[in-house]
């Protein structure tokens, strides 16, 4: 069976990765197969060419290297913990000293309290009945309170209308208990005159202002038939002189008619 | 390709390591330094922008920083690294495709002088036409790889840019050694034939630069 090297076997050939009895072996092959050599050639020419591609040139970024053991003493974690734990207990400390904490364990009850012992306050439980209890307490109150305001106020009031009904009563009683007979009688009479002169003024005055109406009213009517007995007296007038036109107008018309017989005959006779 | 003092550096980095994975910052910090580049670049190439390669970047250190500790082989540190690298590459793929935006680098290549990539250009003091075609000649083989798949990409960033032998990278992508070889051959060959569309050739790259 003829040797027939492989793509593996010619790349190793042409980059100079065979061994020597390999590399002899495929020697033999090309000086039988030139055609193969020449075709490898040409692989050969084409890795020259590329090797006209040249690198770019790059500046390597600075590196930052942070030595071990540069980390100071009081950065490191374990004294960064101790010291946060030392804080920690301190302030702890400090609280307590001024809030004076009390700390009790009885009845299976842990208990830390600062400053003064909180008294025990019974809890106060409130039920329905209670509240209602309390409502119907607190409503009774007020309802009494309310009456009896009410009831001080109506006496008050009472009291101070039955004082002024009976002063007021008392001063008439008192006046009429003082009044004569004479009195009485001259407070009549004076009240009547004084009605009569009331009545007689209304009265003058009544009938002074009825004849200046009637002799305002009297005035009032004769103009009235003066003004027409003039428009009548013009109409008359108008009415005669229009006769009178009539009249002259008519003569005229007769004179005319009596002028045109008169000359009539004349005329025929000739 | 041309071993550099850094290079040096990281290949020795064995006592880096040890130190660093017992917790030592210092050690984690050099380490940084030393892999950042690298670590970079293959972001960068895998996706072809810088705002992701350095999220990438910063994600695989920090990363590095928490789990280190965990490494058990020293020697396996570079495909554990890488492992860290890759998954952040997909991880960022994932999400590219689920926001589909796209960065301005993305969106306008090839502005070189006034691109950020002509200002940290290794070669800014050369020639500037010179150095301008260089540029452009690498964003036009940087867009060819683009177009692989994301399997062969990784393997053939790994295999060509970062040096790792096929057992790295099969390591860091937890895969078999014969599938990283199978997928760099057909990286290769796809490689191959986007050059020949694009008349892409040494010789033609010779001239014009």
């Amino acid at each position: 069976m003829e040797y027939k090297p492989d793509e593996s076997m010619l790349m190793a050939y042409l980059y100079g990765e065979l061994n020597e009895t390999e590399k002899q072996k495929l020697e033999n092959y090309f000086e039988l197969h030139p055609e193969e050599l020449a075709k490898l050639k040409s692989l050969s020419d084409t890795r020259r060419v590329l090797l006209h591609v040249r690198d770019k040139e790059v500046i390597a970024p600075p590196v930052f290297v942070d030595e071990p053991g540069t980390v100071p003493l009081w950065r490191s974690s374990y004294v960064r913990f101790a010291v946060g734990m030392a804080a920690s207990i301190l302030f702890v400390l400090v609280a307590g000293k001024l809030l004076g904490p009390e700390i009790n364990y009885s009845q299976g009850e842990l208990r830390i309290s600062f400053g003064k012992k909180p008294e025990t306050v019974q809890p106060n439980k409130l039920t329905e009945q209670k509240v209602n209890e309390l409502i119907e307490a607190s409503l009774a109150k007020n309802n009494e309170q309310q009456a009896t305001v009410r009831t001080e106020e109506q006496k008050k009031w009472m009291q101070s209308v039955t004082d002024f009904n009976s002063k007021k009563i008392n001063a008439l009683a008192i006046t009429a208990s003082q009044a004569s007979k004479d009195q009485v009688q001259a407070f009549v009479s004076g009240l009547q005159q004084e009605n009569l002169k009331l009545i007689k003024d209304y009265l003058q005055l009544s009938s002074a202002d009825q004849k200046n109406y009637m002799e305002n009213l009297l005035a009032d009517f004769s103009g009235y038939l003066q003004e027409q007995r003039k428009q009548d007296l013009q109409f008359v007038q108008a009415k005669m002189n229009y006769l009178e036109k009539d009249n002259n107008q008519f003569k005229q018309e007769t004179e005319q008619l009596l002028t045109g017989l008169i000359s009539k005959p004349v005329k025929n006779n000739y | 390709m041309a071993e550099t003092l850094l290079d040096i550096a990281m290949m020795h980095s064995d006592n880096l390591i040890a130190r660093a994975r017992e917790g030592d910052k210092n050690a984690q910090g050099r380490l940084v330094q030393l892999w950042y580049k690298r670590i970079y670049n293959f972001s960068f190439k895998f996706f072809f922008d810088h705002d992701l390669a350095m999220e990438v970047s910063q994600k695989t250190f920090i990363s590095m920083h928490k789990n280190i500790a965990a490494l058990q082989e020293i020697s396996r540190f570079k495909s554990w690294l890488y492992t860290i690298a890759v998954n952040y590459c997909r991880e960022e793929t994932r999400k590219k495709k689920s926001n589909r935006s796209y960065s301005l680098s993305e969106l306008n290549p090839g502005e070189a002088e006034e691109s950020y990539r002509w200002e940290e250009s290794l070669h800014r003091n050369e020639n500037p036409e010179r150095q301008l075609r260089h540029t452009e000649l690498s964003d036009l083989l940087q867009q060819c790889l683009m177009q692989l798949g994301q399997e062969q990409r990784e393997v053939v960033i790994m295999k060509e840019y970062e040096g790792l032998k096929f057992r790295e990278i099969a390591e860091a992508l937890n895969i078999s050694e014969n599938t990283v070889k199978s997928r760099m051959y057909y990286g290769l060959d796809a490689l191959k034939k986007i050059f020949e569309q694009k008349n892409i050739t040494q010789e033609s790259i010779g001239y014009g630069i």
